[in-house]
């Protein structure tokens, strides 16, 4: 089908949410579209008008109305198929912007939300069926909470012929240090320390490591097995070194939120006894990719609160390692900018019609993650992944990530 | 006064509950750990003296790795200690009335790091251990360095001779008191004079690294750094603030013209306002020609900012392009988490109750303005019109307490400078910045009156590389 990005005037775009209130997912991104935000040292307004919004889930603290009297070329529609057509019967936008995240939902049995990601993509390109063509399309976060449709999303992407971009904002935001994983190096092996539950968070940790390993020698290769630890198996997999200590000891360096073992101290580099007293439910998503890498996502609450990425290249004397900076509205910051080069990367897909970075990336991350669940739901067996084998990319050469 | 009350003696008990400690100073050997006197104002949890000095003591991040300095901590003087001890009834009055030592009362100091004083402050954990308590009893005894009752004591670790071979002095506000212009009298001279009494003494002079500003009177710092000079010993000085990473990882090209700077900063007066100083500082001294010193500076209040900027004394497309950078934008960001262009707006002022202008005339024209907007955001940052490079501006990046790892930055700096007795920047950029706040308090007390400052025609070259972080 042929897509239809003509830059003769500002792209018409449509926002469906499942939800729009103060520090959800919904009211980052589409407030960025509406309100700019600031960028590469100015305050920038992108070039390009959401036109209509889709809101899931209202209810108490819903901001829909305030945004809608504020920009009234925004319309709000009942349905997903009216805020695409404007009413009409035909696609009506240039593009569409979908946030999944948040919002009240049921839970699998494994225990991942079962936010409505695939639910909306089905009836938004039933949409783009029926009018003969299809439009750019910017996913937050993950595709779907099951394999199949996740997958079924990539692919009907590629059919159908429109870019889907999706994925964390950890991917983009700025590092600390400022550095990128050489593009084409060796890397024998690369963890992830970071913090949040299961079917949450650990997507962030997953797209910490992917977003560099997938610039290592040949690209991604696709995942062979995953493992999860948590508990006893977690600490005994750590003695063990199922993974690299060294490596997560150069993550934790970078981190400018671990947790003192000692109440008197501000910053000291805790023992495994002290991190075992500190982290009462740590967990390990172990994974090997076909190539031979080890990848390793750690979740540690109660020692860190942020996300840091260590790893062994060849020719490099020490790990590398950097932390992906999350500007949070906890207390840290006012507003959460890491959205800021999220949403300037959707504007380049919108505007060119071309996927910033692979949206197979996201496919395997949403599939690490439901293996990463899954591994824990079986008592944390170990599980061979042949779906996450086929999935195999190269990474955009150019950085996506926030560096001016 | 500050001097007379140091040399009151200790009570008994105080004498008592240090005998443990009172051992020989560490022996020097040659090859061994580098020895260090760490000399402060109070070591209570999140006070700079705690965060600095315990990086000496259980290392910190550095480069990817956890560095354990080559460093022995082998004395610790505390100010506040000593001030506590010359306030304490004498044991005579104690054995006369029977009455027990009263605790202290001297805890009226924000504890903390560059952070500490922002117009609204970082909402604190409510398991933090009690911030009055001092510390460095219990670190004595942890790490075996020598709790000291005076500075030569700390400097000789009870011989007759020095025996540490550099002094890290941080002094920063515990009680002291302020002058009518709102300069809190801290004793960093006083600290540095008694250091060098004793270097002269025994024609023997250290590596010295001052946190912060050198002094609050530009007198006295300038007698400093004249006093390193004649004495030939390395003196280090500043904020941690020039040495943080910056969001995004960008520099003034060196010897690029730079016609116009604007900082956004929050705080108080003679707070963070040094810091912000020092951070615009650290930037602008790498532009063509290096630097030359201040003209004239004025410090404007009140709707007497918003005048001035639309007078043009300072452009608001660098304050715009500085904001851009901010993470903490207030108001309705606060209300609803909405992304907010301040400046085009117009909601500053509403924002901003009250506002400063810190308005600095460099002697080759360019041109500064450090604008202090509590209400309007919290973090720092920085715009510069450079020529051939149009606007330049990042954010100084200060990571949350209690970790607060911007101080590691400053921390590896101290200890490179104290093992190769070389300094990173020229001292002459904090004599600037220091007598650069002087002077724009002394506007502020002259009911904000523009003042020339042929005092600070203060020359100096840049590091040849940037500080910038990697």
């Amino acid at each position: 089908m042929p897509q239809n990005t003509t830059s003769a005037h500002r792209p018409r775009l449509a926002a469906v949410v499942t939800a729009y209130k103060r520090l959800l997912h919904g009211q980052h991104v589409v407030d960025r579209f509406l309100d700019g935000y600031g960028w590469a040292g100015a305050y920038h307004h992108p070039a390009m008008d959401v036109v209509s919004l889709y809101v899931d889930q209202r209810g108490e603290g819903d901001l829909t109305q305030e945004r809608v009297d504020r920009h009234p070329t925004m319309k709000v529609y009942p349905t997903i198929a009216e805020t695409l057509t404007l009413g009409t019967s035909k696609l009506a936008v240039d593009g569409v912007i979908v946030v999944g995240e948040h919002g009240t939902y049921p839970y699998t049995e494994t225990g991942i939300m079962k936010h409505p990601h695939f639910e909306f993509f089905e009836q938004i390109t039933r949409v783009y069926k029926n009018s003969g063509r299809s439009v750019p399309y910017f996913n937050d976060k993950e595709l779907a909470y099951t394999w199949d449709w996740s997958k079924q999303m990539v692919d009907t992407s590629h059919q159908m012929g429109f870019p889907l971009q999706g994925g964390s904002s950890l991917a983009v935001t700025w590092r600390v240090p400022s550095v990128e994983f050489p593009l084409g190096a060796t890397a024998h092996e690369a963890v992830s320390v970071g913090y949040g539950g299961m079917g949450s968070y650990d997507f962030h940790g997953l797209e910490t490591i992917h977003c560099m390993v997938e610039r290592r020698k040949g690209g991604e290769s696709g995942v062979e097995w995953l493992q999860t630890y948590r508990g006893d198996g977690f600490w005994a997999a750590w003695q063990q070194g199922v993974w690299s200590q060294e490596l997560v000891k150069a993550a934790l360096t970078r981190s400018s939120t671990l947790a003192p073992a000692s109440p008197t101290f501000t910053a000291m580099f805790p023992t495994v006894e002290q991190m075992r007293a500190m982290v009462p439910d740590p967990v390990a998503y172990h994974y090997q990719h076909r190539d031979g890498l080890r990848c390793t996502m750690l979740l540690m609450n109660g020692l860190v609160r942020d996300f840091t990425f260590a790893a062994a290249i060849e020719g490099q004397a020490k790990p590398f390692s950097t932390q992906m900076y999350l500007p949070m509205p906890d207390g840290r910051t006012t507003l959460a900018s890491f959205f800021s080069p999220l949403v300037y990367n959707a504007e380049q897909m919108f505007l060119t019609g071309k996927s910033q970075y692979p949206i197979e990336r996201t496919l395997l991350t949403s599939g690490l993650l439901i293996a990463g669940v899954e591994s824990g739901f079986q008592g944390n067996r170990r599980l061979e992944t042949p779906n996450l084998a086929a999935v195999n990319y190269q990474p955009n050469p150019e950085s996506t990530f926030w560096r001016d | 006064m500050l001097t007379r009350r140091r040399f009151v003696e200790y009570s008994a008990s105080a004498m008592l509950a240090y005998r443990p400690l009172l051992r020989a100073g560490w022996a020097q050997t040659s090859g061994g750990p580098l020895r260090l006197a760490i000399l402060g104002s109070v070591y209570r949890h999140q006070s700079n003296m705690q965060t600095i000095a315990d990086r000496f003591l259980v290392g910190y991040p550095y480069e990817g790795d956890w560095h354990v300095p080559k460093v022995q901590v082998v004395s610790v003087y505390v100010d506040q200690l000593a001030r506590q001890a010359a306030e304490a009834p004498s044991p005579f009055q104690l054995a006369m009335t029977g009455a027990r030592v009263a605790p202290s009362s001297s805890n009226k100091g924000t504890a903390g790091g560059l952070g500490r004083d922002r117009a609204v402050a970082q909402q604190e954990a409510p398991e933090k251990p009690d911030s009055i308590s001092d510390l460095s009893k219990a670190r004595s005894q942890q790490f075996g360095f020598r709790l000291c009752r005076d500075i030569p004591e700390a400097l000789r670790c009870g011989g007759d001779r020095i025996a540490v071979d550099a002094v890290l002095a941080i002094v920063e506000q515990d009680d002291y008191p302020s002058n009518d212009k709102g300069q809190i009298l801290l004793p960093t001279y006083d600290f540095f004079q008694q250091c060098v009494q004793v270097f002269e003494e025994e024609g023997h002079a250290l590596p010295y690294f001052n946190h912060k500003q050198l002094s609050f009177s530009f007198e006295q710092a300038q007698s400093m750094v004249k006093t390193a000079n004649r004495l030939r010993f390395p003196l280090l000085a500043g904020s941690s603030l020039p040495l943080t990473w910056r969001l995004p990882a960008v520099d003034i090209p060196l010897g690029a013209q730079v016609q116009e700077a604007v900082m956004v900063c929050a705080g108080k007066y003679d707070g963070m306002d040094f810091d912000a100083l020092e951070a615009m500082q650290c930037m602008l001294e790498r532009r063509k020609g290096a630097e030359t010193g201040v003209k004239a500076v004025q410090l404007l209040e009140g709707d007497d900012v918003w005048a001035a900027g639309n007078a043009g004394r300072w452009s608001r497309d660098l304050l715009s392009s500085a904001l851009s950078r901010s993470d903490t934008p207030m108001g309705l960001t606060v209300l609803d988490g909405r992304t907010q262009d301040l400046v085009a707006s117009g909601v500053l002022p509403q924002l901003v109750k009250d506002p400063a202008a810190y308005c600095i005339e460099y002697n080759d024209g360019t041109r500064a303005t450090l604008l202090m907007l509590n209400g309007a955001i919290m973090d720092f940052n920085i715009a510069a019109r450079v020529a051939g490079h149009g606007l330049v501006s990042t954010q100084f990046f200060l990571p949350p307490p209690p970790n607060e790892t911007y101080s590691a930055c400053l921390a590896a700096k101290v200890e490179q400078m104290f093992e190769s007795r070389t300094a990173a920047w020229p001292v002459e950029r904090t004599l600037l910045t220091s007598g650069l706040l002087e002077a724009c308090l002394t506007s502020r007390h002259r009911l904000n009156q523009r003042l020339e400052t042929p005092h600070l025609r203060i020359n100096y070259q840049p590091p040849a590389e940037s500080l910038l972080r990697e």
